[in-house]
């Protein structure tokens, strides 16, 4: 598949606090590629790199197979970005802020009114054209900023953490409009810290901590990485401690937690595991409200490799 | 896309409440608060006529040149500077401690000692007359030296003095005649502050193009990442921005320029035209002062702010806005300074159309603002070009 971004080998150093180590990856044609870790990892310093807003000291980079520069005016033609801080002008409507955008990629004055308008009604925001900035909710908000940075058609999109303090709406209208972009050839770079968010739009997934990656693949490659198959959850009142100390030598437990009545087995691999509990339950007549079995999540992967929540 | 940037910078300044007061309305009320407070000192200094005693004696009479001086500024008319009481000693004193006059004159020999009771405006008035007086004569008797001295080398023993005196005598007489206009030509007060006033609107507008300047900026607003990462050529964007601060930078000029002429009714005379076209460059200058400072300083807007503030602060300081003597020591002692001070270039641009006959001093300050002009845009251009930062 064509690659539309290759970076390799990428170094960059704050001072003498090293922000991004060695770090190689690429994006092919038409893909949405999630870069998820926590706060800190160096995902943002990553796409400021990439659009070469910052001085790196290593690495190289090519977008669309030419090598980018400050001065790229052909590469930065096709890119659209979506910045984590609102990036529109206070002074200006929704129209003239998508406008304005829009017409530094695009000259000619009928075209620019049909992408600008076009753009306004993919966000939503076709009531809001005269209204400015300060006059819309956090979640309008983000969907103008997204507006700027998509109006004029770009083929590959930079989302840096669009959905920051987004309320659950206006959150699932963005996801579909990703989805939407992708679905009209857009490649797309998409950050986060939200699991689910990866998990729901992204087909390969980098795993960033302290500027360097820790994992990469799909979804289910992730998932197999982490060397968990299946999470059973059983909400369970006064549970003995020698009656967990017994479920815990079951031959595919991995981790068992206790903790507010609330019973969370772990298994690495294994068939018919649900079944098997329920009849140890029985056989020790123990009484339980609910018991369900879920796949491992991206968390439960990143907590394999890390040691910690994503969002600690 | 010169044009975009144009349309969008406007409507982006036209919109800032903040900035358009300082840029439009500011100057304007600091204009009308310089009409009410020196309007009244000036009709007040310019109807009054010193009342000035003279005790008649036969000394004074024989002081030609004494005499004829103050018959001249005593005459009625718009020159006139004194209403002269011709008394006697005692009548003098009287006068004196009645306030009636502001001081009198006694004449014994060549010498004249003049009596005051207080040392307000009108007694200096009248000592630095009587000095400039008494300067004259000398100058009159070092003439008559002179011209006898080259009559009698040329072998002419037969002097003509009265000639010669009388002809010296006009001379003086046409002096004192020059002295009187010419300090009807220098500036008022207020015209000193209005002047000043308009080198202060053309600094001010650096605050418009720094503000609009940072917006291009990727480390000063997300905005300016959002334009960065665009194919928008840098230099050209600037361009749009730059001509749209000075254009609201030349409405507001125009604005205190109407303002001042129509409703405070300054008059600006024959340099009207010579004033606009320095508020012009120095509006330019301010301009790209402005963008410079936003361009090279790295730093908050805030931090900006505070360094175009001190700096144009320092340069009036140095100019002689706050006390024309910092202008002479800075001229005397490091004449560098103040050739590369903005301020100084403005406001000595616009006293030389009063101080100076000829344009010369007017050009060269204009040369100079436009010099600098280039210098602060060649440096923000160099600061932009190909940039990347750090950290943002």
């Amino acid at each position: 598949m064509e690659k539309i971004v290759e970076l390799k080998n990428l170094t960059k150093e704050y001072h003498k606090l090293r922000a991004i180590d060695n770090l190689s990856f690429e994006v092919r044609k038409g893909e949405i590629l999630g870069l998820l870790g926590p706060n800190g990892s160096g995902k943002s310093t990553t796409i400021n790199c990439l659009l070469s807003l910052l001085h790196f000291q290593k690495g190289s980079i090519q977008i669309f197979g030419k090598e980018m520069m400050p001065d790229s005016y052909d590469i930065k033609s096709k890119i659209g970005v979506i910045f984590q801080d609102v990036a529109v002008f206070e002074e200006l409507t929704v129209f003239d802020n998508v406008d304005y955008f829009c017409g530094l990629y695009i000259s000619s004055k009928n075209e620019r009114k049909k992408y600008v308008e076009e753009a306004i009604s993919f966000v939503g925001l076709q009531d809001f054209k005269k209204f400015y900035p300060k006059q819309l909710s956090g979640g309008l908000l983000r969907r103008l900023n997204i507006a700027c940075g998509i109006a004029h058609k770009p083929e590959l999109i930079f989302f840096d953490e669009p959905t920051v303090a987004v309320d659950p709406q206006s959150r699932n209208n963005i996801l579909e409009g990703i989805k939407a972009l992708r679905e009209k050839g857009a490649s797309i770079v998409y950050t986060t810290h939200y699991m689910e968010e990866v998990e729901i739009l992204c087909d390969r997934i980098i795993i960033l901590d302290k500027g360097k990656i820790l994992a990469q693949g799909t979804p289910d490659e992730l998932k197999a990485l982490a060397n968990i198959e299946e999470k059973i959850t059983v909400e369970v009142n006064d549970l003995e401690k020698e009656l967990i100390e017994k479920i815990e030598r079951f031959k595919y437990v991995l981790d068992v937690r206790y903790l507010e009545n609330r019973l969370v087995i772990v298994y690495k691999k294994g068939q018919n595991n649900l079944e098997e509990l329920m009849d140890f339950f029985k056989k020790n007549h123990v009484v339980y409200n609910k018991i369900f079995s879920e796949r491992p999540t991206l968390n439960d992967v990143f907590l394999e490799l890390t040691g910690k929540e994503l969002r600690d | 896309m010169f044009w975009h940037n144009f349309k969008y910078s406007c409507k982006v300044l036209f919109r800032n409440k903040v900035l358009l007061f300082w840029t439009f309305l500011f100057p304007i009320l600091l204009g009308t608060f310089f009409k009410m407070a020196f309007s009244d000192i000036e009709k007040n200094e310019s109807l009054s006529i010193i009342n000035l005693a003279i005790i008649q004696s036969e000394d004074f009479i024989q002081n030609e040149v004494m005499h004829e001086s103050l018959l001249s500024l005593s005459k009625e008319g718009e020159n006139q500077l004194f209403d002269i009481s011709y008394v006697n000693n005692s009548e003098a004193q009287d006068l004196l401690s009645k306030e009636e006059i502001s001081g009198y004159l006694d004449f014994f020999g060549d010498e004249v000692r003049i009596v005051v009771n207080r040392s307000g405006i009108y007694e200096t008035i009248i000592r630095f007359v009587i000095d400039e007086i008494q300067s004259q004569k000398k100058l009159i008797e070092t003439l008559i030296q002179k011209r006898v001295n080259e009559e009698i080398e040329k072998g002419n023993y037969e002097v003509e003095i009265g000639n010669i005196l009388r002809e010296v005598k006009e001379n003086v007489l046409s002096q004192s005649v020059t002295l009187v206009n010419s300090s009807s030509k220098n500036m008022s007060y207020t015209m000193i502050e209005y002047y000043t006033l308009i080198a202060m609107a053309c600094l001010y507008s650096s605050m418009i193009s720094m503000y609009i300047t940072n917006y291009k900026l990727a480390n000063m607003k997300s905005v300016g990442k959002r334009i960065v990462v665009s194919p928008s050529h840098k230099i050209s964007g600037l361009f749009g921005s730059l001509f749209a601060s000075y254009f609201v930078g030349a409405i507001g000029l125009v604005l205190l320029f109407l303002y001042s002429i129509f409703a405070l009714k300054v008059d600006y005379g024959t340099t009207l035209f010579p004033v606009i076209i320095l508020a012009s460059v120095g509006l330019l200058a301010g301009i790209l002062f402005g963008v410079s400072v936003s361009v090279l300083v790295r730093s908050s807007e805030q931090t900006k702010t505070g360094v175009l503030v001190a700096i144009s602060m320092f340069g009036s300081f140095l100019s002689g806005m706050m006390g024309i003597t910092m202008k002479y020591m800075i001229d005397t002692n490091v004449p560098i300074l103040n050739l590369i001070n903005p301020v100084a270039m403005i406001t000595d641009g616009l006293y030389s159309l009063y101080y100076y006959e000829s344009f010369s001093q007017f050009t060269f300050n204009i040369v100079s603002l436009l010099c600098f002009s280039v210098f602060m845009i060649l440096l923000s251009f160099r600061g932009l070009r190909r940039q990347k930062y750090d950290s943002l």
